[in-house]
């Protein structure tokens, strides 16, 4: 009996050990997303989609604009995985590298702007929250993965051009570098 | 010539829709599937031999929309699940889900079936209506209540207080449906995955396995050199792409490190390093599907997968190493 009464009140201790990380997180985390989910959605409705496609189409002269500028403006105003459809005014070889380096942007600005990827922002939040659980403030973390993500992923797109090239020459194909000017 | 039968999907044990009615015509004759790195489903086989459908493996290439019949997926409930149903392609999910991710709303009974096992494909009996064809959207009800306001705004007689509150009250309905669409964020992908993390971590420390677990992550986890080859293990091309999917894994890690961090296992400027080491093959399992959003070509498909993957490989150990440099002085 006494063995089973051990059992189940261990049983029950898993859930309740769950439970308060649970609640952790919801009372923690939820209330300033929440708000700040508010303010980006009502934000990015007024401003409309229309006028950063106007930005995307200046932007794929350069690498630092394609890399850095253009991926950063569509993941803060369209979020993932719409972020990603700004490519469509790149020219077929710079395609993946727009996607190798817009895909992190809607990752590593999560800690500031947490509308940009609201379902895969726990990798981000979990860490956060064991760092605000030590009694330590979580914004430099936050402003050091933005400010770290725009170095780091600028170097993803741009090395993705020299990959591109190299999966050209392996696949036998050769894939347009210029913008087609049809529609 | 191939002969085009209907079939007949219906929602699996757990799952969510259907039945979906497909059938193909000349045009719409393709069945791609965008699974497991590029694996095939089991279910594939029998669609293809009931509906004499031609498989497309969306991770080796892609087709354009307007002769796809189907999409095969197997998203774990954030991206891929609600943009087929968005674009009104029939979507079949082999995970059991349902309504859920950031374009949930567009996951619905009449195109979307998850859950989907072999056993739940049929040759239709006519008793079902088809599926219909992904040509049109439906009429998007929001619209037309902008109209109704813009009308007024713009009938002319309309004066200054008219204007003032025209504008305020179009300014108090969009914060109020951000709010709503910020609420329904989190109900619908925020708070199931909190629930769902918060449990194993309740099993991993309930159960004592918790402390022999640190033990084994902390070589990995609880250094830079660990994190460092966790991140580029993590983004070996292929691994990288069955890792992906939802950053269900990422996010498990994440929330596993933010634990260790706030146990003292973890120093709290290692958290910098983490979160680019644990991330390092963000994406991988989604570039068909985001190149498809590009509206690139079938070539650059082709090409773009192969190197997205390599170019994440090669730029891991970049990528850990940056933010390892730029820790100095955080939490010290």
């Amino acid at each position: 009996m006494e063995f089973l009464v051990k059992f189940a009140s261990a049983f029950m201790g898993v859930f309740q050990l769950g439970g308060e990380q649970f609640m952790g997180w919801v009372t923690g985390i939820i209330p300033t997303i929440l708000m700040l989910l508010v303010m980006m959605n009502a934000i990015i409705a007024l401003i409309g989609d229309q006028r950063i496609e106007a930005i995307a189409k200046v932007c794929t002269s350069n690498p630092l604009l394609r890399y850095l500028v253009l991926p950063w403006v569509s993941a803060f105003m369209l979020g993932n995985p719409m972020a990603l459809s700004m490519g469509k005014f790149m020219p077929e070889f710079y395609k993946p590298s727009y996607y190798a380096s817009a895909s992190y942007h809607c990752h590593t600005n999560s800690g500031i702007f947490p509308h940009i990827n609201p379902a895969e922002i726990l990798i981000y939040l979990g860490i956060a929250n064991g760092v605000t659980q030590l009694g330590l403030d979580a914004t430099p973390l936050a402003l050091r993965y933005m400010l770290v993500g725009f170095i780091a992923n600028f170097i993803s797109g741009f090395a993705t051009d020299f990959t591109t090239a190299f999966v050209e020459k392996q696949q036998g194909v050769k894939l347009s570098r210029t913008l087609k000017t049809h529609h | 010539m191939a002969e085009y039968r209907a079939i007949k999907v219906e929602k699996g044990s757990g799952g969510f829709g259907g039945p979906l009615t497909i059938q193909g015509t000349e045009q719409k004759n393709k069945v791609m599937y965008i699974t497991g790195g590029g694996v095939a489903p089991e279910i594939l086989d029998k669609i293809v031999e009931l509906s004499g459908l031609e498989p497309v493996n969306g991770f080796k290439t892609t087709c354009p929309e307007d002769q796809i019949a189907l999409v095969i997926i197997d998203c774990g409930g954030t991206l891929r699940c609600g943009l087929y149903p968005k674009k009104r392609i029939p979507t079949i999910n082999i995970n059991p889900v349902g309504k859920a991710g950031p374009l949930a709303q567009y996951i619905v009974e009449d195109i979307y079936v998850s859950g989907v096992k072999d056993e739940n494909i049929s040759l239709a009996d006519g008793s079902a209506p088809v599926a219909a064809a992904p040509a049109e959207a439906p009429a998007e009800e929001k619209k037309e209540y902008k109209k109704i306001s813009e009308q007024m705004a713009e009938s002319g007689n309309a004066n200054l207080m008219a204007k003032i509150g025209l504008g305020a009250g179009k300014v108090v309905a969009t914060f109020n449906q951000a709010a709503r669409d910020a609420v329904q964020t989190c109900i619908n992908t925020l708070l199931p995955f909190m629930a769902f993390v918060s449990m194993l971590i309740g099993i991993i420390n309930g159960t004592g396995f918790g402390d022999a677990f640190s033990k084994l992550l902390q070589p990995l986890l609880g250094n830079v050199v660990g994190l460092l080859v966790l991140g580029i293990i993590c983004s070996i091309p292929g691994l990288s792409a069955l890792l992906g999917p939802g950053a269900v894994i990422s996010q498990i890690l994440g929330g596993i490190f933010g634990a260790e961090i706030a146990a003292g296992h973890i120093s709290p400027s290692l958290a910098l390093v983490g979160l680019f080491a644990l991330n390092c093959h963000a994406a991988c399992d989604f570039i068909p599907v985001g190149l498809g959003l590009a509206e690139a070509e079938t070539e650059t498909v082709e090409v773009g997968v192969v190197s997205v993957m390599y170019s994440r490989f090669i730029t891991s150990w970049i990528r850990v190493l940056l933010a390892f440099v730029f820790s100095i002085g955080m939490y010290a």
